[in-house]
């Protein structure tokens, strides 16, 4: 999909601006734009019978922050937190999420002449969550599409009780 | 330049808010005065209303500019005029005018204040009104307190009725500016200028009523309207009518920004509050476990402290009071009765009735329940869906209700009351019920169900919420589009809210909406669940309770406990959440809940006890969770999921274990 770039080209420019971190050995990116802010590691919240990839809830300053653990959610081995792993609080559209990556490496600028479209499996990704892949001298970054990642709607609908009266 | 910007669009924020307000007062009135069109009441009062209102627009619009809203303003304005006068007689050709007229100047004001393109058909209905109007007006009459030329006016109103056309409005406008020119130089002692040539315009144009400060002469003595009306609505006629409505109105327009901002400071001192009641507590269990250890060390010392302690208890107890009064003030801010909502549907109800040529009574009780501002906003769609789709499928014509023994107006009533921590809203019409037939048929016909197929009647009844589902064999403009009864369910449930129908065939249906009542702040009972700290509303809760071992008994793989004389079944909070942890083999500690009658045992680990808390939402990210209804953030900043009473009930009991259980005699 050439589109990809145009997309990208639309958002960014003629340069993308992307957060890099890394999980799991690979490189990975979101634009700059959606992210809020970086922290540390904190205790989460378990959320009962929530999608696996849910970790729970943090408390940031008052509100309520649901964590993704994105090695869960990319089909990776679960790990326990290390020093370096950070959360990375991510702000789309009205919705804030934090996503649990192994570490945090730095703001990269990318040409867009540099991105490619990805191909079919990167890393073990499905391509529904990426946007594109990077090229940055020797670097891949594979930039990650955060509105499929944090999206949870083709996981199955939690049926409540709506409709039943008890 | 920015500054005198920034102050019109203010203005404009306002003028349309007024207007709408306004507009919906006229919509009440008209309804009433329809209603009262056979009755030989008088109706002066409500037309006075009506002239009262349209008067307002009319300043206010003129004011800013709007020439379309206040010339339309204006003309209903005459005729109610008219009206109150007895000029002319009520009938319901003139509610049916008013109502169009009204309905254009809501076009207008939206149109003038979006910069939206002005509705159709405003000519040809302008046209109708003023031939209307102008059988009724008089054809002569003495404009008070102007010596100036009065002929033109009175030459223009004795000609017959044509339509204005583009130059008789370039001259009318010559003569407004003459009539301007004229009054400024009368305020400033000047003698009138000659009477400018006649202009052709044949009719009576309204005049632009330019209610500006630097005029202070009645300018509306130039508008073509019999004189006694005009000296009284002299000089300051907004400002009259605005006092008028300022001694009936005591309320002011808040942003409701403004009012969630105050109620996030009030959550946070709730938490903080909680902190420091805590300190004080713990300072006060310290200086007596102190006391009693008799440890010299600390004797010389805690005649200090201890009285410290004291003064922070007590500091704290207040802080307390305050903050509990200042919460409930601002929860009470943001609730708005319902029936802001409610007041919008006797026109909608009258209207679609009319279209269908159905005769329909609409019964609204329970305007006055409270619920928070932000879903009164929501709930106004999908009532109006209902009420559309109760008038144009549930209601039978009234020939065929005559046919059934039935009153040929059929009745819908409109519902609306508390229930516990939820507001109940219910539309129930007299009707002919949902016929489940043709839902069958349907639903075979769009291949949602097969013929061979055999569904229970609240299988059937699920089906009418399909996208793309209607029973309705011709679409009309109205509803039957197959966008009503989905898209209601899919909005009630985006409010948390549950969304529920019934319906006897033949005698008709009942909708029944229910919402949570979004208060942010609850008392709350704290238990702990494997570790884990969980809130359950104290609205729900009856009881707590230690039950031993023996006295829980199984039925059918169930457990209950019997509590005077009640079969109670048990939830294990840490199996509904697959917490795991291990079962206490001794014991049970038991949170008895209700709801709607029926009661329900959670068993958790231990007590918590009381506290206040705010409630946070669970973000859309996360989705529903069945049993969690939201969140929050303890004194100690770590989070305490808050349980949803009513899913855990109805897991106790859908599932039919409690009737089991019931039924088994334990």
């Amino acid at each position: 999909m050439a589109d990809t770039r145009e997309q990208i080209q639309q958002l960014s420019g003629e340069v993308v601006q992307l957060v890099s971190f890394r999980l799991g050995g690979e490189e990975y990116g979101v634009n700059i734009a959606q992210v809020q802010e970086i922290i540390r590691m904190v205790e989460i919240t378990h959320v009962p019978r929530a999608p696996r990839f849910m970790e729970g809830v943090i408390n940031l300053r008052g509100q309520l922050i649901p964590i993704i653990d994105l090695r869960t959610r990319f089909g990776m081995s679960r790990i326990d937190p290390t020093k370096s792993t950070r959360i990375v609080v991510t702000e789309i559209g009205n919705k804030r999420v934090g996503i649990v990556v192994d570490s945090v490496s730095e703001v990269l600028n990318i040409p867009i002449e540099n991105v490619e479209d990805a191909p079919e499996m990167v890393a073990g990704v499905g391509t529904e969550y990426i946007q594109g892949v990077g090229k940055l001298g020797e670097r891949l970054i594979i930039m990650l599409d955060l509105t499929m990642v944090i999206s949870t709607e083709e996981k199955q609908q939690l049926e409540t009780v709506e409709g039943t009266s008890p | 330049m920015s500054d005198e910007l920034f102050n019109r669009e203010e203005f404009v924020a306002y003028f349309r808010d007024e207007a709408e307000e306004l507009l919906q007062q006229i919509d009440a009135d008209l309804l009433q005065l329809e209603e009262s069109v056979n009755s030989p009441d008088p109706h002066s009062e409500i037309v006075n209303s009506l002239f009262r209102a349209l008067h307002t627009i009319k300043g206010s619009g003129g004011m800013l500019g709007f020439t379309d809203v206040q010339g339309v303003a204006h003309k209903l304005e005459n005729l109610c005029d008219l009206l109150r006068k007895d000029r002319m007689p009520l009938s319901e050709s003139v509610v049916d005018i008013l109502f169009h007229g009204r309905d254009f100047v809501t076009d207008l004001v939206e149109s003038a204040v979006t910069g939206a393109a002005p509705p159709h058909g405003l000519t040809e209905y302008l046209s109708r009104l003023d031939q209307f109007v102008a059988i009724y007006e008089e054809t002569s009459y003495v404009i008070e307190g102007r010596t100036g030329p009065e002929t033109t006016f009175e030459a223009a109103a004795q000609q017959e009725t044509k339509e204005a056309s583009a130059a008789d409005v370039d001259a009318f406008e010559a003569e407004v500016e003459r009539l301007l020119a004229e009054a400024e130089a009368m305020r400033q002692g000047a003698p009138a200028p000659a009477a400018a040539e006649p202009p052709p315009a044949p009719e009576p144009p309204p005049a632009v009523n330019v209610p500006t400060p630097a005029f202070e002469i009645p300018l509306e003595a130039a508008t073509p309207v019999p004189a006694a009306a005009v000296p009284e609505e002299s000089a300051k006629p907004q400002k009259a009518a605005e006092a008028k409505r300022g001694s009936i109105h005591q309320t002011i327009r808040v942003d409701i920004e403004r009012l969630d901002a105050l109620l996030n400071l009030v959550g946070e001192l709730v938490i903080n509050r909680t902190r420091i009641s805590d300190i004080a507590s713990t300072l006060e269990r310290l200086m007596a476990d102190k006391a009693t250890a008799r440890d010299g060390t600390i004797g010389a010392s805690h005649g200090i402290i201890a009285p410290l302690a004291k003064d922070l208890s007590d500091s704290a107890a207040l802080l307390a009071r305050t903050t509990n009064e200042i919460q409930e003030s601002i929860m009470k801010v943001r609730m708005v009765p319902i029936g802001q909502v409610f007041d919008r549907f006797p026109r909608l109800v009258r209207d679609v009735a009319k279209a269908r040529g159905k005769e329909v009574q609409l019964v609204i009780s329970g305007a006055e329940t409270d619920l928070d501002k932000t879903i009164v906003d929501e709930v106004g769609e999908p009532l109006m869906h209902l009420l559309r789709n109760s008038v144009d499928h549930g209601i039978e014509s009234p020939d065929a209700r005559e046919a059934r023994g039935k009153p040929r107006a059929g009745t819908i009533s409109l519902n609306a009351y508390h229930e516990g921590n939820q507001i109940i809203i219910e539309v129930t019409d007299d009707g002919g019920g949902i016929d489940l037939e043709k839902v069958r048929a349907r639903g075979i016909r769009q291949g949602l169900i097969s013929s061979e197929d055999r569904l229970s009647d609240r299988e059937l009844i699920e089906l009418i919420f399909t996208p793309g589902f209607s029973t309705a064999e011709v679409i009309s403009d109205v509803s039957g589009r197959g966008v009503g009864m989905d898209v209601v369910k899919k909005n009630i449930t985006r409010l948390k809210g549950i969304f529920d129908v019934d319906s006897i065939a033949g005698q008709g249906t009942r909708f029944t909406i229910k919402l949570p009542l979004t208060l942010a702040i609850i008392q709350a009972l704290l238990v702990r669940v494997v570790d884990e700290l969980y809130a359950i509303p104290l609205d729900s809760v009856i009881e707590s309770q230690r039950i031993e071992m023996p006295d829980v008994r199984t039925v059918h793989g169930n457990e209950v406990i019997t509590l005077r004389g009640q079969v109670v079944p048990l939830v294990r909070i840490a199996d509904f959440f697959e917490l795991g942890g291990h079962r206490d083999p001794d014991k049970v500690m038991i949170v008895i809940v209700g709801l709607q009658g029926k009661q329900v045992g959670l068993v958790v680990d231990s007590f918590e006890g009381e506290q206040e808390i705010v409630i946070k939402p669970l973000s859309d990210v996360v989705g529903r969770i069945p049993g969690i209804s939201g969140a929050t953030i303890l004194g100690n900043g770590s989070i305490s999921l808050i349980i949803d009473v009513h899913s855990l009930v109805s897991e106790a009991y859908v599932s039919g274990k409690a009737a089991r259980a019931e039924f088994s005699g334990v």
